[in-house]
């Protein structure tokens, strides 16, 4: 634990540092980008031990009691990791801001990072809590970065209100849970699991509510797409990539300290999990607007790793340590998985958004020629997060896969409706990346921005390649991760790591030989092409344009149009409005819980207290009666409920 | 023999998909009149061949000239007299109309597992008669032609006959007064169709049937 | 063992171009014409292979890497189907999903070249073929999952091959029976054929998979068209699989059976091509939607034996 809060120390005095040396921004960046480092390597140092099978960490301040074991070293290495390469990103993008306050966003930033290793740490409700309010309130900071844009206002304002309702939902689940005199500890709290009435029914569902809301499960999602687009993109990148698995924690945090969830709460969680998947990836398909877009893919990979945590808790649920073991695995490695490409791909699009400075897809267009190393970052990104091999998306949506078809007989059996769900996303997902890749990087430019984009400097091209080194890795040497991964998921199902069956560990090696031998295909192929190619009479020419001799940018495909069948087949679930004129077209994808549901009610009830706005009118001796008033209330109930032993005075 | 009996009761429920995801009307029509003859065929599927009676024949004769022969014969006869060859339009989309009907059969699969009929029948029977009947019940919902709804209620029939077929031992005639219940009914509605068409050509939009109200 | 499987997979590279003939053959047959000879493709391989190419200055390396991948990719995938009925090259569990993940590979990358040559017409194919495969890929693992839940086990090898489980023809005779019927119409989307997608077609509005590949000539497309044919080979062999596997061969009896089976069903391809139309685009959907409808049937039949 020595290490790990050393490590914390560097990066809060990241943070200070930053502060301090305000008036020297060359030093200020080359300092914070070390003591950053530093920090997340040597906090990092203990969960990889943890990881690796030396018994869990503990240190105790009070009631401000810290751990690190196999489940939190693995949130940890989600936090570190990506939260690492999101810092470095920034640090080199906030070196080209000239008028905003450069110092105190990188302060938030290190102090976002120690709040999330705290968050993942804690051992006590008092330490959770806090620490998990200072990251959401933080993250607002970082989010309304640019405020000077209405739109950036807004979504931080929307952020800040649901990120405090699922705070509330989070206080009252931890009040239900410790009861009036139990202890706050997250020992306590487990050695209380079995007296909760009704199966802990109260505190699950308060758990959904809370850590829902930060996690973006369908329809608690309404606030993350214009939040983390609006931010930005390395506080995006850690928002999609890190802070929202935050959320993930506390589920997987809850399951583990009740041991045993309900069948019930089981299939909830897998309910969600394919409707946040599909109406995640759809809804991400319908955007015109980059960074919106892969927020929305946020919200697939969340129910793609709800799928696993599901079928885990089903598994534990139903008494099939297999099911269990592999649900929770692939839950966690999908969560380190897409901490890993989505950060990659909000670090791509910020690159892009920084050449072009638009997020406009249809305004993109042939960057793969002005920026091929984003690019490349950005394809590798993409097809990882499809779940394509030879890359890390692949592995964990396999070991999902294995959990939802593992269920020996009787109505666990069922969870195979996971399987059609998952197909059915890692369908759209592809042709929603085919989409951005195509539409953003491939052919012509289709504005004058995009004609002006140029490559990343290497200070951005070099956090995204460690996070494409880390997707490359993964999936190439599943071993590295699926190990570790089953150890985790064993852990929180409580049963032996054999449970998940020599089946997984052995179809690592031809994974990976599969994977490996792919690659070297790919390329000796490509070169033997390339020779051929050389020995053939080579002609370059226009793009043939069907007979038409003058082809031009605007009439290539574009986002819209390249969606639109898709998004025909699912009719009004796709919130496209369209509005049609003999000249011109225009599209728009409504977010259909926010635009559709919670800003209406929220009219509706600020029309209901503007009734109230009479018996405020600033006459002080009025406010002066209406203390009165209460006083002698409270006195009567005092009186009448004392009267019946209900209240002691 | 069993086999043969899940087979046919399988292309009951396939006959029904093709009537939620096809655009045309006149296949709706052929779709009703295989799975009338498919019906047919299942009191013989259900008996070995030695123990078929002139009851069981006579029910497949019967059902098989009721619901595959006549009333198709009488609804394309519809169709042509009215000149309605268009599409189905339907109020709700072709693939949710099929995605709901798979939903309708996996939850009367699991329902059927668990209903208390006495006596030994494939658990498919049941499936298929209660897929059958909320089918239908979708057809009769979703789809605006009075047309349409006329084989949104053959096939709600047909699940009703595949239920009576679990009790042919024990109430006879169950299936043969199910039978002519067709008959009547099928003519009644005919009669409402035709009588409605003779009033107005322009329409048998079933949501005009609204206007009949007091 | 291994050398069956080995033996199967050379087979299947090597006689994969004759299935486009065989159902070209037989559609040209059924409609009073003489018709290519089948082996037509092989010809036309040669030819291209030889030729030159015209690029687009437009496009970038992943135009000229989406052939390469269009081969590839089916080759690895080729190795995880056990063609013997016994063991595949590679096997392992969940290897499934391996097989859909590496065919989705290849057609990323071609919808990525397709978008490369910043062509309207090429966008549309991309569109259409992506739109179109993510509808089918529910309906390939749903016929997964039967497999997975009759035999009990976990690997395309154990669902195909060894001793093919508990589901054998008799008790889930009926299940078995949609799964062929729905592999059978991913196939028809898969390898681009009649009524999803018209390979004769002259109108590039039309096309789905043709237009797609527009711009590729020479060797490139002739990789592509080789590709394809591997494709429609996987996917033939698919539901052949699921019925021969059954039928208790094995060895050099089973891999005989299993390619003649995929040429018969090249044939069927060929009869469905020269009795129906094409459907109109807007209709395609559903279509594709009964595919996994059928799945999903015998999905519930399994369950409920």
């Amino acid at each position: 634990m020595t290490l790990f809060f050393l490590g914390l120390a560097a990066i809060l005095a990241a943070g200070v540092s930053a502060a301090v040396l305000q008036r020297r921004p060359v030093v200020a960046g080359r300092a914070f980008a070390l003591l950053v480092s530093a920090g997340c390597v040597l906090a990092a140092v203990p969960a990889v031990q943890v990881l690796a099978g030396a018994g869990p960490l503990r240190a105790r301040f009070g009631p401000w009691d810290f751990g690190i074991d196999l489940l939190s070293a693995a949130f940890l290495l989600v936090v570190l990791g990506p939260g690492l390469a999101s810092a470095w990103y920034g640090n080199r993008a906030l070196g080209d801001e000239r008028d905003r306050p450069v110092g105190a966003a990188r302060t938030l930033f290190a102090l976002e990072l120690a709040a999330l290793a705290l968050v993942v740490t804690a051992r006590g409700v008092v330490p959770f809590l806090v620490a998990w309010e200072v990251m959401a309130v933080l993250a607002y900071f970082l989010v309304i970065f640019e405020h000077e844009r209405a739109e950036v206002r807004r979504a931080g304002l929307v952020y800040l209100v649901a990120t405090h309702a699922g705070t509330l939902a989070l206080i009252a689940l931890f009040a239900f849970w410790a009861g009036p005199s139990g202890g706050l500890g997250f020992d306590a709290l487990a050695a209380r699991a079995a007296a909760l009435p009704a199966g802990g029914a109260l505190v699950l569902w308060l758990a959904l509510l809370g850590f829902g809301l930060k996690a973006g499960i369908v329809p608690l999602h309404f606030w993350l797409p214009d939040a983390h687009a609006s931010a930005p993109s390395h506080v995006s990148a850690l928002m999609s990539g890190v802070v929202i698995k935050m959320g993930i924690y506390g589920l997987f945090r809850v399951v583990s300290l009740l041991a045993t969830p309900p069948a019930w709460w089981g299939w909830l969680v897998l309910a969600l999990g394919i409707v946040s998947g599909v109406l995640g990836v759809l809804w991400a398909l319908a955007q015109h607007d980059l960074k919106r877009l892969l927020a929305y893919h946020s919200v697939e990979n969340i129910g793609i790793i709800l799928l696993g945590l599901g079928a885990g808790a089903l598994g534990i649920s139903y008494g099939i340590p297999l099911v269990a073991t592999l649900g929770f695995a692939g839950a966690i490695l999908h969560t380190l998985n897409h901490a890993l490409f989505k950060s990659l791909l909000f670090l791509g699009a910020g690159a892009t958004v920084h050449a072009t400075g638009t997020r406009a897809l249809d305004r993109l267009g042939g960057l793969a020629r002005r920026m091929p190393l984003t690019w490349v970052a950005f394809l590798v990104g993409s097809a990882a997060i499809v779940g394509l091999p030879p890359l890390n998306g692949f592995v964990s949506e396999w070991l999902v896969y294995q959990a939802l078809l593992g269920g020996g007989t009787g109505p666990i059996r069922l969870t195979l409706i996971g399987v059609a769900g998952l197909a059915l996303i890692g369908g759209l997902a592809l042709a929603c990346f085919a989409k951005v890749c195509g539409i953003v990087f491939l052919g012509s430019p289709r504005s004058a921005d995009a004609e002006h984009g140029h490559e990343a400097p290497r200070g951005l091209l070099g956090p995204m390649f460690g996070l494409v080194a880390g997707c490359v890795l993964i999936g190439l040497v599943p071993t590295l991760a699926v190990r570790p991964a089953l150890a985790v998921g064993a852990a929180v199902a409580q049963v032996p790591v054999t449970a998940a069956g020599a089946g997984v560990i052995a179809a690592l090696t031809p994974i990976a030989l599969v994977s490996i031998g792919l690659l070297a295909l790919l390329w000796t192929g490509s070169v033997a092409m390339a020779a051929v190619r050389r020995r053939r009479p080579i002609t370059e020419a226009e793009t043939w344009g069907c007979g038409y001799a003058l082809p031009n940018a605007r009439m290539q495909y574009t986002a819209s149009s390249f969606a639109a069948p898709l998004l025909a087949t699912y009719g009004p679930l796709a919130g496209v409005h369209e509005k049609r004129s003999p000249d011109s077209y225009h599209s728009h994808a409504h977010e259909l819980v926010l635009e559709g549901v919670i800003l209406p009610a929220w009219e509706a009830v600020r029309g209901a207290l503007w009734r109230l706005r009479p018996i405020q009118h600033g006459r002080l001796w009025v406010y002066l009666l209406y203390i009165i008033a209460v006083l002698l209330l409270l006195l009567l109930y005092i009186g009448v409920a004392g009267g019946t032993g209900g209240v002691a005075p | 023999m069993a086999h043969l009996a899940d087979l046919l009761l399988l292309l009951v429920l396939l006959s029904g998909f093709l009537i939620l995801g096809t655009t045309r009307l006149t296949t709706c029509i052929r779709g009703v009149a295989v799975q009338g003859g498919l019906l047919g065929l299942l009191p013989l599927a259900l008996q070995p061949v030695p123990q078929w009676t002139a009851h069981t024949l006579g029910l497949a004769a019967g059902t098989i000239l009721v619901k595959a022969i006549a009333l198709p014969w009488f609804l394309t006869w519809a169709i042509r007299e009215a000149a309605v060859r268009r599409e189905v339009e339907p109020r709700v989309g072709y693939i949710a109309s099929m995605a709901l009907g798979i939903v309708a059969v996996a939850v009367a699969s699991a329902v059927a597992t668990r209903l208390p009929v006495p006596g030994e029948h494939p658990i498919l029977l049941l499936a298929t008669s209660l897929s059958c009947v909320i089918m239908g019940l979708l057809v009769l919902a979703t789809r605006a032609k009075a047309l349409i709804q006329v084989v949104g209620y053959l096939m709600l029939e047909n699940g009703i006959y595949v239920f009576g077929l679990t009790s042919v031992d024990r109430v006879p005639f169950l299936v043969e007064i199910g039978v002519l219940l067709d008959i009547f009914v099928g003519v009644f509605i005919m009669g409402i169709v035709v009588f409605h068409i003779n009033r107005e050509f322009d329409s048998l939009d079933s949501a005009r049937l609204t206007e009949l109200k007091d | 063992m291994t050398g069956w499987a080995l033996a199967g997979l050379g087979a299947m590279l090597a006689l994969a171009p004759l299935l486009p003939g065989v159902a070209a053959k037989t559609k040209a047959l059924l409609t009073g014409r003489r018709g290519a000879p089948v082996w037509q493709l092989y010809r036309d391989l040669l030819r291209l292979w030889r030729k030159g190419a015209v690029y687009s200055t437009r496009t970038t390396w992943m135009f000229r890497l989406a052939p390469v991948a269009g081969v590839v990719t089916p080759l690895f995938a080729t190795m995880l189907l056990p063609l013997d009925c016994r063991a595949a090259v590679v096997r392992f569990a969940g290897d499934f999903v391996a097989f859909a993940a590496l065919l989705a590979l290849g057609r990323f990358l071609l919808v990525l070249a397709a978008l490369d040559t910043g062509s309207s017409f090429e966008g549309m194919g991309a569109s259409r073929d992506a739109a179109f495969a993510s509808l089918v890929e529910p309906a390939l693992f749903l016929g997964f999952v039967v497999l997975a839940l009759g035999t009990g086990q976990r690997s395309l090898s154990a669902m195909l091959g060894g001793d093919a489980g508990t589901l054998s023809w008799g008790a889930g005779a009926p299940s078995l029976a949609m799964v062929a019927v729905s592999l059978f119409f991913v196939l028809l989307a898969e390898s681009s054929r009649v009524p999803v997608d018209d390979p004769a077609t002259h109108l590039e509005l039309t096309m789905i998979h043709e237009v797609a590949v527009l711009d590729h000539s020479g060797p490139d497309l002739a990789l592509l068209l080789y590709g394809g044919a591997l494709r429609m080979g996987l996917f033939a062999a698919l539901p052949v699989g699921v019925l021969v596997s059954r039928a208790g061969l094995a060895g050099p009896l089973a891999l005989g059976a299993l390619l003649a089976g995929t040429v018969v069903v090249a044939a069927v391809v060929g009869v469905l091509e020269s009795s129906m139309a094409r459907l109109r685009l807007s209709r395609v959907p559903q279509f594709l939607v009964a595919a996994s409808v059928l799945a999903s049937l015998g999905v519930i039949l399994q369950l409920l034996t």
